[in-house]
């Protein structure tokens, strides 16, 4: 879900740096709400984030192909407001030691990784407002938070590349692109709903207080 | 990767690499953003004569730009292969079903000069500058001081984590684990959720450590920052063929 330079009009890549812009004020509002000191969250921020690029690169097999992780419901659900910074962070680094991505697009790219990580960092809250704390309903919520987040981030991507790319299709076919784009994320939410409820049983059992950090 | 033992001494001697960041990073995003605003064929060529010549005053060779420009260039490829079938109406050429339509091919003409000439200044740019002169850069034009320290610490642990991560698979394939199915799914979390919860001790004591150190004391004198007359040239001169890319798209 990475669109490179060049791909999309100007005006979408201003756009996606407005947006990055709004949604980095609100992250940033809401950690110094969250911690006395921001500074003191930011080499765990840090770590983690390195931690989640690094898990991406673990390559799911799928037979006959092997696909490889997002992980944005997975930071959304462990970073909480620190999700869109790391991932705009990531992302940065990525651009410009990899060239994954790009510079025009950080903005965009961002938004696409960034906001479905909010979302699932805000499902996986109704965990306090139904007070849960037991592994299975856990686990229920961290699968609908990643699946919503990697097939909200697909249609986001789908219908960017369909709609703010020099392609000149018509109605139809457009709807068409876009559907075939999402559709084939969905094999991809799947794996990483059911991956993330496994990563969320198990750091319930070994350090629950990982999955606190939204809580102070 | 851009970090400081990576930059050749071609490099940090060259135009671009004597160019002080704080103004180079400015300069150099401003004409990307005026490459991106391009959408008239006409202005393709003077566009990649531009970033040719950003890359000839990095002094880098030709053969890193080509292995930088692969990774990205598989998308790139997917839209060649899309583009001019599926996109417009004006048919060139048929084969059967499939059809080579004008739009397209104008279409990913425009896509594949724009993501050259982005790419050859992105790279001159972060190949000649040093993360930690260009963190400084980005806090100048205004990035939060939260992101920057957020961009050091993630670049200190990337590849020790990789590193880690590598590790331990490693030792999970001693142990005779195969990820050859969708029953490897449950072992591949367990090895993420014991990278996490490594990662978050390690954290935990990498700050004490850093507040024991002087992290986040505001009290320390900053270095001075002295521009040199060549670095307010540059700037200029950027800023020039950025706003004549932009009028000269909105004027012809």
């Amino acid at each position: 879900m990475h669109i490179p330079d060049g791909i999309i009009s100007a005006s979408a890549a201003v756009s996606g740096y407005a947006a990055t812009g709004g949604l980095t004020w609100l992250s940033l509002r809401g950690i110094r709400k969250q911690y006395v000191n921001p500074r003191t969250g930011i080499p765990r921020a840090a770590l983690l984030t390195a931690a989640f690029f690094a898990a991406s690169l673990i390559h799911i097999p799928i037979p006959p192909v092997s696909v490889h992780l997002v992980l944005s419901g997975l930071m959304g659900v462990i970073l909480g407001w620190f999700a869109f910074p790391a991932i705009l962070v990531g992302l940065l680094l990525q651009a410009v030691m990899f060239q994954h991505g790009g510079l025009t697009t950080l903005g965009i790219n961002a938004c696409l990784m960034g906001l479905p990580a909010l979302l699932a960092y805000f499902i996986f809250r109704l965990r306090y407002v139904f007070g849960w704390e037991k592994p299975l309903p856990n686990a229920v919520l961290a699968f609908l938070a990643a699946f919503l987040a990697v097939a909200f981030g697909a249609l986001m991507a789908a219908l960017l590349i369909v709609h703010a790319t020099p392609a000149y299709m018509d109605a139809a076919a457009e709807r068409t692109a876009v559907m075939a784009l999402s559709l084939a994320y969905l094999p991809v939410a799947l794996i990483e709903g059911i991956f993330t409820a496994m990563v969320v049983i198990f750091l319930l059992k070994v350090q629950p207080d990982l999955l606190e950090g939204d809580r102070r | 990767m851009i970090a400081e033992a990576a930059l050749s001494s071609e490099a940090t001697g060259s135009l671009l690499g004597r160019w002080e960041a704080r103004f180079k990073l400015p300069g150099l995003l401003m004409l990307i953003f005026s490459f991106a605003f391009v959408r008239d064929l006409r202005l393709l060529l003077p566009l990649l004569i531009c970033a040719a010549l950003i890359y000839r005053f990095s002094g880098l060779p030709l053969g890193y730009l080509f292995s930088r420009l692969r990774l990205p260039g598989f998308f790139l490829l997917a839209m060649a292969v899309i583009l001019p079938f599926w996109s417009g109406q004006t048919e060139l050429w048929r084969f059967g079903p499939l059809a080579l339509r004008l739009e397209g091919l104008i279409g990913l003409l425009l896509i594949t000069a724009k993501f050259t000439a982005i790419l050859s200044v992105a790279v001159a740019l972060f190949a000649t500058t040093p993360l930690s002169q260009l963190t400084i850069a980005l806090r100048t034009i205004g990035m939060p001081w939260l992101l920057t320290d957020l961009l050091l610490f993630t670049h200190r642990y990337l590849f020790q984590l990789a590193g880690d991560l590598r590790r331990m698979r490693t030792a999970a394939r001693l142990r005779g684990f195969l990820a050859n199915s969708l029953s490897s799914l449950k072992p591949l979390a367990y090895i993420t959720g014991s990278m996490l919860v490594r990662s978050h001790d390690q954290a935990e004591r990498v700050f004490q450590a850093m507040t024991l150190r002087g992290y986040g004391n505001t009290s320390l004198p900053l270095p001075v920052f002295r521009p040199a007359l060549s670095d307010y040239l540059l700037l200029g001169a950027a800023m020039l063929l950025a706003a004549g890319f932009i009028l000269a798209q909105y004027m012809l």
